[in-house]
C-alpha cells in the first residue's frame, strides 16, 4: 500500500524537465516601491533553461513586479529598488555595474498591450538590432526575416514589410512585438499577460508560438488565465501578497497542489 | 472547503454528489433484493429489481452529461477536476453493479421453480452479504472522502475472491454428482460470478476515492484471490472398471 503511482505528466513536448540547467536563480529577493511598500518578500525561485514558467496569482500579488526585476525595467521609476540576488547564468543582474542595455538585449519583454513603434514592420523588427549591431543590408534583411519567421508572422507580412506596423491586427501586432524581441537573440523572454487583449484565435497563435520559442529560449509568463498556464507552461509559481506560496511542475500544480491557498485560487474559491 | 466565488459552480458539484448518492442507494437496494429473491425464490421481488435498473441507467447518463457540461463550462481544476472525473467513473461502476444485480434477478426467476440444495444457495448468499457490506462501506467512504475506509474496502476484496473460488469448486462437484444439478448450478455459478464482479466494481470505487482525495492512483496490483480461472475438479473414478 505504501507504493503509490503519481499521476503521470503529459508525455511529449510539455513535460517539465527538472534537470534542465537553471537559467535564472532568484535568491532572497525583496522589492520596494518608492512609497516604501514591499512588493516582493524574500522570493527564492529557479527558472530552468528552455522551459516555460508561469507566474500566477491574484492582482497585486507581485507576479508582474517579479517579472519586471529580471530586466530591471523597474529602474526607469526612481525610488523603486530590489534587494537580494537574481543570477542570470550565475551573474547577479542587480549588480550596479551591469550594463542595462546589454541586460535588456539578453532578457526581452513582451507586454499585455501590443506596443508596435510608429514605423514600418521592417523597421520595428530591425530597431533592436540596429541599436547594438552594425549589419549590412543583406545581413539585416536576413535577421528580420528570421525573427518574423520565428514569430510565425513572416507569411502574413512578407509582401508589406514597408507598411506601418500600426496597421496590423492586434494579434499580428503582438507577434510583431515578439519578433522585435526575438530579433535581438535574447536568452530569456518575459511575457506579461501577452494574450489578455487578444481574441481566442490570436491567443491560440501566441500560445503555439510560445511552445515553439521554448526550444530556443527560457520563458517566463505572467497570466491570469489558469487554463493558459496549464496548457503552455512546464513549471508554475503561485504568488500571493508578494510571497511565493508554491512552485512546482505545472501538471502537479493544477491537478494536485500541495498548499490549500493554491488550491483555493486555481479552483476559483479565493476570497 | 470554502465555497466557489461563482455559487452555481458549487450547486453543479453538489448536484453531482447528490445523484451519485441516489445511484448508490439504488444499487445497494438492487443487490440486496436480488440476493433475497434468489434465496427465497421470490419472482415478484426479482422483477422489481429488473425494473429498478432503468432509473440507475438514466441517472448514470445524466451524471455523464452534467459532468461533460461542467468541464466545458467551468474548466474545473485540481480537486474540482478530480471530483468531476470521479463522478463519471463512480457512476459507471454503479451502473455496472446495477446490471449485474439485474442479471442475478433474471436468473432467480429462471430457477425459482427448481429444487435447490440450500447449502449452495446459502454460500452465494453469504458471499453476497460480504459484497453488500463492501458496497455500503465504499459508498460511505465516497460521501465523506475517507481514504482510510476506502483502502480497507480495497484490501478486503481478496477474501471475496477466495470465497468465490471455493464456491466455484463446490458447484462443479455438485454438477458432477448429478447431471440434473447442472441447470441451476450453472445459474448459481453465474450469480456467484456476478457478485464477485460487483466486488471488483466496489474496489474500483475505492481506487477512485483514493484518486479523488490524494490526486494519486493506487498501484494496479490489487490483492486478488480469485483462482477459479485455474481451477478444475476431476470427476470421481468409475466404481467398477472391470465391468
Amino acid at each position: 500500500m505504501s507504493a503509490t503511482a503519481t499521476v503521470a505528466p503529459t508525455p511529449g513536448a510539455s513535460r517539465a524537465d527538472e534537470t534542465a540547467p537553471v537559467r535564472i536563480a532568484v535568491k532572497n529577493l525583496n522589492f520596494f516601491y518608492d512609497n516604501g511598500f514591499q512588493g516582493l518578500k524574500n522570493i527564492n525561485l529557479n527558472f530552468h533553461d528552455r522551459q516555460v514558467t508561469a507566474l500566477i496569482g491574484p492582482s497585486g500579488c507581485g507576479k508582474s513586479t517579479l517579472l519586471r526585476t529580471f530586466n530591471r525595467i523597474y529602474s526607469v521609476y526612481p525610488g523603486q529598488r530590489a534587494e537580494g540576488e537574481i543570477l542570470l547564468d550565475g551573474r547577479n543582474i542587480l549588480d550596479p555595474s551591469i550594463d542595462l542595455n546589454e541586460l535588456r538585449a539578453r532578457v526581452g519583454m513582451v507586454f499585455q498591450k501590443p506596443t508596435p513603434f510608429p514605423m514600418s514592420i521592417y523597421d520595428n523588427v530591425a530597431f533592436g538590432i540596429r541599436l547594438y549591431e552594425r549589419l549590412g543590408k543583406a545581413d539585416l534583411d536576413a535577421r528580420v526575416e528570421e525573427a518574423l519567421r520565428k514569430s510565425a508572422l513572416w507569411d502574413e507580412v512578407k509582401d508589406k514589410l514597408r507598411q506601418s506596423g500600426m496597421g496590423l491586427s492586434g494579434g499580428q501586432q503582438q507577434r510583431l512585438c515578439i519578433a522585435r524581441t526575438v530579433a535581438q537573440r535574447p536568452e530569456v523572454i518575459l511575457f506579461d499577460e501577452p494574450t489578455s487583449a487578444l481574441d481566442p484565435i490570436s491567443t491560440g497563435r501566441i500560445e503555439e508560438l510560445i511552445e515553439q520559442l521554448r526550444s530556443e529560449f527560457t520563458i517566463a509568463i505572467v497570466t491570469h488565465n489558469m487554463q493558459q498556464a496549464a496548457r503552455i507552461s512546464q513549471f508554475t509559481a503561485f504568488m500571493y501578497l508578494g510571497e511565493l506560496i508554491e512552485f512546482g511542475q505545472t501538471t502537479r500544480m493544477f491537478m494536485n497542489p500541495a498548499k490549500q491557498q493554491t488550491q483555493d485560487y486555481i479552483t476559483g474559491r479565493f476570497g | 472547503m470554502s465555497n466557489h466565488i461563482v455559487t452555481s459552480y458549487d450547486t453543479d458539484l453538489q448536484n453531482l454528489r447528490r445523484s451519485i448518492a441516489e445511484m448508490g442507494g439504488i444499487a445497494e437496494k438492487m443487490m440486496d433484493e436480488a440476493a433475497t429473491a434468489l434465496v427465497r425464490r421470490d419472482s415478484a421481488l426479482a422483477q422489481a429489481v429488473i425494473a429498478a435498473d432503468q432509473r440507475l441507467d438514466a441517472l448514470q447518463r445524466e451524471i455523464e452529461e452534467r459532468s461533460i457540461l461542467l468541464i466545458a463550462r467551468r474548466q474545473p481544476m485540481a480537486i474540482d477536476l478530480r471530483e468531476t472525473i470521479s463522478a463519471i467513473r463512480v457512476s459507471g461502476d454503479l451502473e455496472r453493479i446495477g446490471d449485474l444485480a439485474k442479471n442475478i434477478a433474471k436468473r432467480a426467476v429462471a430457477i425459482s421453480d427448481q429444487v435447490q440444495p440450500q447449502k449452495i444457495v446459502v454460500g452465494v448468499q453469504h458471499m453476497s452479504e460480504l459484497v453488500q457490506e463492501q458496497l455500503k462501506d465504499v459508498l460511505d467512504a465516497y460521501a465523506t472522502q475517507n481514504v482510510v475506509a476506502a483502502h480497507d474496502v480495497w484490501e478486503r476484496d481478496g477474501s471475496i475472491d477466495a470465497l468465490y473460488t471455493s464456491l466455484f469448486r463446490e458447484l462443479l462437484t455438485y454438477m458432477m454428482e448429478d447431471p440434473r444439478n447442472i441447470s441451476f448450478c450453472t445459474h448459481l455459478l453465474f450469480c456467484a460470478k456476478n457478485v464477485e464482479r460487483i466486488g471488483d466494481h466496489t474496489t474500483n470505487i475505492a481506487e477512485t476515492i483514493h484518486y479523488l482525495a490524494t490526486g494519486e492512483t493506487l498501484p494496479t496490483d490489487r490483492p486478488k484471490n480469485d483462482r477459479s480461472s485455474q481451477t478444475t475438479v476431476e470427476p470421481p473414478a468409475p466404481q467398477n472398471p472391470a465391468a
